[in-house]
């Protein structure tokens, strides 16, 4: 019993020792707070790509696809039609995009054109969600060109006073259709803006109605480029850069028919068939049963990836990034474990005279130890405890602290603009804390054992003797 | 020798080996000690002393300063090991007992009282009196007999005239006050023999000799068995028996004689 009760003395009367375990404390806020963090980004992140991507893609191998899709759409439902709540074959393929600016200059970048049923398309995945027009309203995917774009283009104006059977008539009708496509092309966010560091908007370099021009390869035996325009009708924005810069959605079928890989009238290859999964169906075993069944069909031609294999790199890299921050923020602790055990050996020795009157009174080897090991228990607690309530208050109030940080020296600490989050973003994981508060404890614990171990190992006489 | 008669009124707690010991009989044989500093240097102090104390009696030792009177009382008390030599408490050998059994005795058959009354800072008065009490009891047997523990702490604080100092730290305690409530501690533990170094070495006349008529009475009142270490031969004089300890060996002698 007088182990617990002068533990609880040396806890009450012993600020120093209370003081080492401030940097233990910290260490467990640091961690709390760090991982939270990472793990609010990588789940964002995950949602995010998750949103863009399919649950699982079935792919060809081949950037020229198949033609026989709609077999294999029924494959898949054959094989798990229960599982499955929609599918969509999209043609995704390389491509250069030329932007036309207003002074006659113009733009090329490397984009992906993925060719999609816009309905189809918006049955998978979030994709929906992520177009939106010039203003940043959400619209419905479609490709669709509003009439009145052609007849308000220059051509167009000119066509309204030309009578019918004027020969310049039908070179201005054709003009027009050349001014403004009438096929829609959603474009990437981060394509058709460009962003000034410090400006408060982004500046469109292919706003809505603007034509756009874009090359892909075509099929063939020789490697052949096709070229095609198409208006501006959408912008995709999901929040990955990697996604915001690079894609550019335009209509299934036109793309096929470009491509020499369709007859523009329903016929046509695919290279991806998009498969979205019912909730809560594991999807990595849906991968696996439509790769064998697709492989025994044809063999060696296709491809089945659940969402996260096909990012694979990036979350691993992230998952990386968190491990070595773990391990650091846990050598931090540990150094604080040698803080306590130094502070605990000068307790030892302070506490030498009354070691050995307990031994005179009859307090065995292991009582003494077990003062000071649950001394350190106690501490480590308060210690682990007061980290984990700092650690979690400072997840919960982040973003205000941020914004007061930004206010008082006028930088933004967190810039919205790289991270396309509008807040940091934050995800407490209960085991994750747990598991550092029972570590930190047991490297507190482990650092008291050594001077617990030296004060039941004094000798009663030299202890009492002891000045 | 008469009192050890009206000792075996008092109920003893320590059932040693079995066997119901109702009277307290310590006797040591031959006992050598030597302190030993690295290889070559050695502290020749006890060379072979013989002791014996009855049930009952109160025992002086004295001696001049590093004669070792210390030294044998702490190897009497088992909180040190002879060289050679042996302790009998009750007829039973008890310095080579292991480690587990030399704890509970010092526990349950020894007091101790020490000349700088060692007690601990962070308790308070009373609960220094629980110590022995404390350190004897697991934790559920401690709570539920706490409050009649804490009685009968109480009273024996109220014996050595301390009964409204309980809630005292130490710190606030005058030394004769400490040092009575030390004694209040060794009694706490009901140990069959009071093993006292220099009880009265830190303190004026006056306290000295509170705490001298203190140990007195409860040789008398309940025949407690009592080595009480000392230079101050006015306080050697109150003992049944006086031992003087000179160049390692012992003389023994009545107080009257002593003078
Ligand atoms: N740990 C030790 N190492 C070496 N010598 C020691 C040690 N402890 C005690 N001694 C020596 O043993 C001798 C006896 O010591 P002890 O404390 O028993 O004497 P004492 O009779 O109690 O003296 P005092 O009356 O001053 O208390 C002394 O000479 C002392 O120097
Ligand atoms: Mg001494």
């Amino acid at each position: 019993m007088y182990k617990y009760l002068l533990c609880w003395r040396y806890l009450k009367t012993r600020y120093i020792a209370l003081a080492s375990v401030i940097s233990v404390m910290l260490g467990v806020a640091t961690m709390i707070v760090v991982n939270s963090v990472m793990a609010g980004f990588a789940h964002t992140m995950r949602d995010r790509l998750h949103g863009i991507l399919a649950d699982v893609v079935v792919e060809s191998y081949d950037l020229d696809g198949f033609w026989d899709w709609r077999d294999v759409q029924s494959i898949i439902q054959k094989e798990c039609g229960d599982l499955v709540e929609a599918t969509a074959p999209t043609m995704e393929t390389f491509g250069l995009l030329k932007i036309y600016l207003p002074d006659g200059q113009a733009v090329t970048r490397q984009v992906m054109v993925i060719g999609i049923r816009p309905e189809d398309r918006a049955k998978t995945g979030d994709f929906s969600e992520f177009v939106q027009d010039e203003n940043g309203k959400l619209i419905k995917p479609g490709f669709d060109v509003p009439k009145n774009w052609q007849t308000n283009s220059p051509a167009g104006h000119l066509l309204k006073d030309t009578p019918k059977d004027d020969p310049l008539h039908d070179i201005l009708r054709q003009q027009a259709g050349e001014q403004v496509p009438d096929r829609g092309a959603i474009v990437g966010y981060a394509l058709a803006t460009i962003h000034r560091p410090g400006a408060l908007t982004d500046d469109f370099i292919a706003p809505a109605g603007s034509r756009i021009g874009l090359a892909f390869p075509k099929s063939g035996r020789k490697p052949e480029a096709a070229y095609d325009d198409y208006t501006v009708v959408g912008f995709f924005k999901s929040g990955m850069s990697e996604y915001d810069s690079m894609h550019v959605y335009v209509p299934l079928e036109r793309l096929q028919y470009m491509r020499m890989l369709g007859d523009g009238l329903g016929a046509g290859a695919v290279n991806q068939i998009q498969v979205q999964v019912k909730p809560g169906v594991n999807i990595n075993e849906v991968a696996s049963r439509l790769q064998r069944v697709l492989d025994s069909r044809r063999p060696l031609y296709f491809r089945v990836a659940t969402w996260e294999q096909k990012q694979g790199p990036l979350l691993e890299a992230v998952k990386i990034e968190q491990f070595i921050l773990n391990v650091l923020l846990f050598l931090i602790i540990a150094v604080a474990g040698f803080g306590i055990l130094a502070i605990f050996s000068m307790i030892v020795v302070e506490k030498t005279r009354d070691i050995g009157v307990l031994k005179a009174l009859g307090a065995s080897t292991g009582g003494v130890r077990g003062i000071f090991l649950s001394y350190g228990l106690a501490l480590s607690i308060v210690g682990c405890g007061a980290g984990m309530i700092e650690g979690l208050l400072i997840v919960h109030y982040l973003n205000d602290i941020e914004n007061l940080i930004n206010s008082l020296t006028g930088t933004r600490v967190f810039n919205p603009d790289i991270y396309y989050f509008s807040e940091i973003p934050t995800l407490v994981e209960p085991w994750t804390v747990a598991g550092i508060v029972l570590g930190a404890i047991a490297i507190a614990v482990t650092a008291s054992v050594w001077p617990a171990q030296r004060a039941s190992r004094l000798h009663p006489v030299q202890a009492l003797r002891f000045e | 020798m008469t009192k050890t008669e009206s000792v075996t009124t008092m109920i003893l707690p320590l059932s040693f080996k079995g066997q119901h010991i109702m009277s307290a009989h310590l006797h040591a044989v031959g006992l050598k000690k030597a302190y030993r500093k690295g290889r070559s240097l050695e502290v020749p102090v006890l060379h072979g002393v013989d002791f014996t104390i009855e049930a009952g009696e109160m025992v002086a030792i004295v001696g001049a300063s590093g004669s070792g009177k210390s030294t044998l009382l702490h190897l009497l008390g088992l909180l040190d090991g002879p060289d050679q030599g042996h302790i009998y408490l009750n007829g039973e050998r008890i310095d080579q007992l292991p480690d587990k059994k030399r704890d509970y005795l010092r526990n349950t058959a020894f007091g101790f009282v020490f000349q700088s009354y060692h007690l601990m800072p962070e308790l308070t008065a009373l609960e220094n009196v629980m110590m022995p009490q404390l350190i004897r009891l697991s934790p559920w047997q401690w709570f539920s007999q706490k409050t009649q523990l804490k009685r009968e702490a109480a009273s024996w604080l109220e014996r050595v005239g301390l009964g409204h100092r309980g809630k005292h730290k130490p710190s606030e305690l005058s030394g004769g006050e400490m040092q009575r409530t030390a004694i209040a501690r060794a009694l706490a533990g009901n140990p069959q023999i009071i093993l006292a170094d220099e009880p009265t070495g830190n303190l004026d006349a006056e306290s000295g000799e509170s705490v001298m008529k203190l140990l007195r009475d409860l040789n008398r009142e309940r025949g407690m068995t009592m080595i009480v270490v000392t230079h101050d031969l006015s306080v050697a004089r109150q003992a049944d028996r006086i031992v003087r300890l000179n160049q390692g060996l012992v003389e023994s002698f009545n107080p009257g004689v002593a003078a």
